[in-house]
């Protein structure tokens, strides 16, 4: 156990000290952010406020175009709502009601100058041919258009309630939108189901990002290791499955590590949010996805790892293992297939034998917990146990391929050959 | 007393048998080399010693006990494939070979200082290993092979590829471990190094021991039936004379075997018709050349 800290304990300082790691650990936050907010920063900022006219030749549908398209943010469905908050404010709307010829080209004339941002030609035509045509010089906002197509629709529909005599109130009562909760046949669903299932996916992809990305930090640790032909001094002192789970710990604790401090950052930068945030998560976020989350991430990474180093140990250099690694990566790819099926039902019999197969049950395993609050214990108890059952008969066989394999530079070696280093070590 | 014993130890690789039945012992305290042609089977044999391989068939003895892997915390190797982690600080290397075989990390640095002042590297310690030439490298892995005190040591070609100051430096520090009364064993077909160092030699060619004992004994039961000459003028004709059994030219000498029953006088007279000599000594022979016949009559 000794020489397994030792190993382990030089892998991590050695990487924690590098440039490399720091590079990464303000890289990728760097880039996801980069990803993620700069495109929504950019579009604010590019867009500003944005001037509208909205012609149409009743006066009153004008205006009730203009009311929802500066309306705040209404209930209904979330990813809406936010387009609306993001949107409501960044638009200022003028109404026009003179619907000639003239007026049009006049209109068009001064969106391509650039004075005005969008005309939206609301004649009598257009609303009885359901078809509302919408002058901008950016044709593909989605977003943008999104709001404008939105507004333009709810206005209609009030007004045509208003023309039958309804009331204000009433108008309200019959847009509203009708909510849907899916339950299973014992009654009990998830709270939320488009927060959980996204809460999930991204969880997933965190364990499949970082398995993938760590592991082959394995592999590499160990080529390195042949490389530096340093193994033989080291197999003089410890045996090959010291060293294996030495690397194997050693460079998991690098990757955990800078998912700490990823998480540590995100918790302390985003704390009153998260404070907000996580009465939301309350009812999203079972305790037991709290529980099993870090368990089966472990268990997978560890599992990972250890196959990751056994392709190390078959190769004589890193673009031989990108080969093989390929092998090793496609179970999780298989994980990640299966459970674009588990996602939509937690219980078929595939979701069930392929969350307790050691090779994809840590995504899937999960993802049924998560989604699913009726999977019995004993299947999480086989599903962990098969785990831990696998990691340890791999560490064995990984560290005889390892011993042997090691110890023979130059040549690729044959299955056949793999099969005789496992049965002659 | 023996520090490893040997005993019909066997390993093979698919269908090549890399050590045949290899049986020897090392008397604590003693030098001993293990000689071979290239491929003979002795880092198959060094591996088998410290765990790294298993014996298909035989036995080893180390301190007097059936193998075991605390036994190698007083085991100092040096392997023929040098290799150090080459973006390691030197002195954090040291420390970290030097724990694995059991010290504590304050104990390890102070050696690492003091024998790097020894072998005259001590302004590289902070530097990392790829910044080292490779005899440095090599002088820094020496260090990590004796850091933990080892009662025996095993040095694969040790000098190989260091320069004749450096290679007496090493040889030195060996001499003094074994005045400490450690046991060394050197492998390696360098045979003027083992000739100047050990004590007895195990020689082996296609796994098997072809030749073993004390060299001193060795040397004599080959008797001064040797010939060293030095001479001007065409030698080839020696190959041709019946005085002579067996023929050696190095270049600027050559070394002969005398036929049995034959005369050195004659010999000398022979020569010296045919050119002109400045040295004429009869010897024990070399170690080399009873490597190198000894080998082709296995051979054969």
């Amino acid at each position: 156990m000794r020489n397994v800290f030792l190993i382990a304990r030089r892998e991590y300082l050695e990487r924690v000290r590098t440039k490399g790691f720091l590079f990464m650990t303000i890289f990728i936050p760097g880039l996801m952010f980069g990803v993620i907010a700069l495109p929504s920063v950019i579009a604010t900022r590019m867009s500003g406020s944005k001037h509208l006219v909205v012609a149409a030749a009743d006066l009153q549908t004008a205006q009730l175009i203009r009311e929802e398209l500066l309306k705040p943010a209404q209930s209904g469905s979330k990813t809406l709502d936010e387009r609306d908050q993001a949107g409501a404010s960044r638009y200022s709307v003028d109404v026009e009601t003179d619907v000639t010829d003239g007026a049009r080209a006049r209109l068009i004339a001064k969106v391509k100058a650039k004075q005005l941002d969008g005309l939206l030609w609301a004649t009598d035509d257009a609303l009885a041919a359901n078809k509302v045509p919408y002058f901008t010089r950016d044709v593909s906002g989605l977003i943008d258009h999104a709001v404008v197509q939105q507004s333009l629709s709810r206005a209609v529909h009030r007004r045509i309630l208003q023309e039958k005599g309804l009331s204000g109130n009433e108008i309200d009562a019959a847009l509203k939108p009708v909510d849907m909760e899916a339950l299973n046949p014992a009654g009990i669903g998830p709270s939320n189901p488009v927060t959980t299932f996204v809460a999930v996916l991204i969880m997933v992809m965190i364990m499949y990002m970082t398995v993938l990305f760590y592991g082959s930090n394995v592999m590499r640790a160990i080529v390195e290791e042949k490389t530096s032909r340093i193994m033989e001094v080291m197999l003089s002192t410890a045996n090959a499955n010291e060293t294996m789970a030495g690397k194997i710990l050693g460079v998991g604790a690098v990757g955990l590590t800078q998912i700490g401090i990823w998480t540590v950052t995100t918790g302390v930068l985003s704390a009153p949010g998260l404070i907000a945030g996580a009465e939301v998560l309350k009812g999203v976020v079972s305790l037991k996805v709290v529980i099993f989350f870090p368990v089966f991430f472990l268990l997978g990474f560890t599992l990972f790892s250890t196959l990751y180093a056994a392709v190390g140990a078959m190769v004589n250099s890193e673009q031989e293992g990108q080969q093989l690694q390929f092998l090793v990566a496609m179970p999780l790819i298989a994980s990640v297939i299966i459970l674009l099926q588990v996602l939509q039902n937690p219980a078929t019999p595939l979701a069930l034998w392929a969350s307790i197969f050691p090779l994809t049950a840590p995504l899937l395993m999960f993802t049924r917990i998560a989604l699913d609050p009726t999977v019995p214990s004993w299947q999480i108890a086989a599903s962990i146990a098969l785990l831990l059952a696998t990691i340890y008969g791999l560490m064995i066989l990984c560290g005889r391929i390892y011993r042997i394999g090691i110890l023979m530079y130059g040549k690729k070696p044959t299955l056949p050959e793999i099969l005789k280093w496992i049965k002659y070590a | 007393m023996y520090t490893i014993e040997l005993n019909k130890v066997r390993k093979s690789y698919d269908n090549f048998v890399a050590v045949d039945d290899l049986s020897f012992n090392i008397e604590e305290g003693a030098v001993f080399g293990l000689l071979g042609p290239n491929g003979a089977g002795k880092t198959s044999t060094i591996r088998m010693m410290i765990g790294i391989t298993v014996p298909d068939a035989g036995q080893i003895q180390m301190f007097g006990e059936p193998f075991a892997r605390k036994s190698l915390q007083r085991v100092g190797y040096l392997p023929e494939e040098r290799g150090l982690y080459k973006k390691m600080k030197v002195i954090d290397q040291l420390i970290f070979l030097g724990q694995l075989h059991g010290l504590e990390a304050g104990t390890a640095r102070q050696r690492a200082v003091s024998w790097s002042e020894k072998l005259e590297i001590s302004g590289w310690l902070q530097k990392k290993v790829e910044e080292l030439s490779k005899g440095m490298q090599q002088k820094i892995q020496f260090i990590a092979s004796l850091l933990h005190d080892p009662d025996f040591i095993i040095m694969d070609e040790p000098f190989g590829g260091l320069d004749p100051i450096n290679a007496s430096l090493l040889k030195d520090v060996l001499l003094e471990m074994k005045q400490k009364g450690k046991t060394i064993l050197f492998s390696t077909h360098r045979m003027d190094q083992v000739e100047k160092l050990c004590d007895s030699i195990c020689l082996i060619n296609r796994g098997k021991s072809v030749l073993q004992g004390d060299l001193k004994q060795i040397k004599a039961r080959y008797g001064k039936n040797n010939v060293q000459i030095e001479y001007q003028g065409d030698g080839n004709f020696l190959q041709q004379s019946r005085l002579v059994s067996s023929y050696n030219n190095y270049g600027n000498y050559v070394e002969v075997r005398l036929a049995p029953g034959a005369d050195s006088q004659q010999l000398l007279r022979e020569v010296a018709e045919r050119s002109r000599v400045s040295k004429f000594e009869l010897m024990e022979p070399s170690l080399e050349e009873i490597f190198i016949e000894t080998v082709d009559k296995s051979d054969a």
